[in-house]
């Protein structure tokens, strides 16, 4: 996926909410988007995965090429992404490959396996709509890694997620990484970020401000505080280890 | 409730198309009957459809609801306007022709709301779903159909969410009918901008998870289509075709 001075702006919008945004995004890797409210963090990955402006409506000016058309996002709030059509985990998960005509011994494998991912094996046979906010979650990302994607995008998706749920969920976007997905995550969370991504993108006013690695471009970790308060020099560690590694060296 | 109420019965059971077909065969055989006493023995028809699944408790209520309103308009109308003969009901001279014309719609209506709400009570949407699914019918079609089944449901459990926290801030929904009236405001509005917002992040995720793929669905768990059920759905036709060859041919006048 690449964006050359890419512009949108939502419909009935003053200003655009993306301004002249490139940048490239290859597969097998974890690229993270961070930034404050407003910044334009979702927006990009609306208009990265496709979503905007042929869903959301509005203007994109620049050139996006998007190389396959295997793309799914993830949104912080479960509730609205399932399907309404399923009742019972198993067929909500199964949805999303049934749709696209797979053999069924292809869609339940690919179910059970995206189950087993996510670590939700034992609420397959569970009402959705019985499921708490972060079993449904977990539940919304199996329904789109049963798809195969190769470009996933996740906008804030531990969210809903207990601590051990989203160090879960974000252990194994790497994985996935490893298997050859694009991964595409945004969130608040530098520290998760500094931990799982190899890129991070730092959005402000609609335009990628900063974009490298995560202990070049990120400095408001807990230990990367602490590193600046002991006036340890830039770039600041971003975990513990980085920092045990810096007082080594 | 005006939803799937899951059960055991036969009618649960059954491939989803047969309580359809005779949710719309009683209403086809409401409209070829045209007296008073044949059209209420469609609506006990339909009674027992009901009973039959063992969801006659939980459809006669949101029946009776939808009906009652319509009936006493019914009576009245054709009561006061119809044509002679009259009998008096104290100072007030009631039509006997109106009245039979009034139970006649009445019945008509009574059975198509026993009739269908029977059939949204036993029709599970998934297996509905899946049924549509294996007969290839787009899925557009069986998401527009469905989603209609199912609105209800989600609209209740909408508005439930939504008394709630008006209520956690305040919102007094007892008292006098203007107060009542008063507090409709704060349930309506965020009833109506959230069902909104609801479109389009699911439209956006059911784009995401294949809803609009082209070709065909796959269906995973195709609900049995038993000898029974072809059976019923040709006892339905055979006697909605006979009703109508009556009704035309003059006899059931």
């Amino acid at each position: 996926m690449a964006l050359d001075a890419v512009t949108f702006a939502y419909p009935g919008a003053g200003t655009p909410a993306l301004l002249d945004v490139s940048l490239a995004i290859e597969a097998g890797t974890v690229t993270g988007v961070t930034g404050a409210v407003g910044a334009g963090t979702s927006t990009l990955l609306l208009v990265a995965g496709g979503f905007a402006p042929r869903l959301t409506g509005g203007a994109l000016s620049g050139r996006r090429d998007i190389a396959t058309n295997r793309i799914s996002i993830v949104f912080a709030t479960p509730w609205t992404q399932l399907t309404g059509l399923a009742t019972t985990v198993r067929a909500e998960v199964a949805f999303g490959p049934a749709s696209l005509g797979w053999p069924r011994g292809s869609v339940l494998a690919a179910c059970e396996a995206a189950l087993r991912d996510l670590g939700v094996e034992h609420l397959a046979d569970r009402d959705p709509g019985t499921l708490s906010g972060g079993e449904l979650q977990r539940v919304v990302v199996a329904s789109v890694l049963a798809m195969e994607p190769e470009l996933l995008v996740l906008d804030d998706p531990a969210a809903e997620l207990d601590p051990a749920g989203a160090d879960a969920l974000y252990a194994l976007l790497p994985e996935l990484a490893r298997r050859g997905t694009a991964v595409l995550v945004a969130t608040p969370d530098s520290e998760r970020l500094a931990r799982t991504a190899e890129r991070v993108l730092v959005m402000e006013g609609g335009r990628v401000a900063r974009d490298g690695p995560p202990a070049a471009v990120l400095d408001d970790t807990d230990v990367a505080r602490i590193a600046w308060a002991a006036g340890c020099p830039a770039p600041y560690p971003l975990d513990v280890a980085a920092l045990v590694a810096r007082v080594v060296r | 409730m005006i939803g799937y109420v899951p059960g055991a019965s036969a009618l649960h059971r059954a491939h989803p198309y047969t309580p359809l077909a005779i949710a719309t065969g009683l209403f086809l055989m409401a409209f070829a009957v045209s007296a008073p006493g044949a059209v209420w023995v469609v609506v006990a028809a339909a009674a027992l459809f009901a009973a039959s699944a063992g969801v006659l408790g939980t459809v006669l209520r949101p029946a009776a609801i939808l009906a009652l309103p319509t009936w006493v308009l019914l009576t009245i109308l054709h009561g006061l306007l119809g044509g002679a003969p009259h009998v008096m009901l104290g100072p007030v001279a009631f039509s006997v022709a109106g009245g039979e014309r009034a139970l006649v719609f009445g019945g008509r209506l009574a059975a198509i709301l026993l009739a269908f709400l029977t059939a949204l009570a036993t029709v599970s949407p998934a297996r509905l779903v899946e049924a549509m699914t294996a007969r290839g019918v787009p899925f557009g079609r069986v998401y527009l159909l469905v989603s209609t089944l199912t609105v209800v449901p989600r609209l209740r459990a909408r508005v439930r969410r939504i008394v709630d926290a008006q209520q956690c801030r305040g919102l007094r929904l007892g008292g006098s009918p203007l107060a009542r009236l008063r507090a409709l405001g704060p349930l309506v509005v965020p009833l109506v901008l959230s069902a909104l917002a609801e479109v389009d992040e699911q439209a956006l995720a059911l784009d995401v998870r294949g809803g609009t793929a082209r070709g065909r669905r796959t269906a995973l768990d195709p609900p049995a289509e038993r000898r029974a059920d072809r059976a019923v759905r040709w006892v339905v036709v055979t006697a909605v075709v006979a009703a109508y060859a009556w009704k035309f041919l003059g006899a059931g006048r």
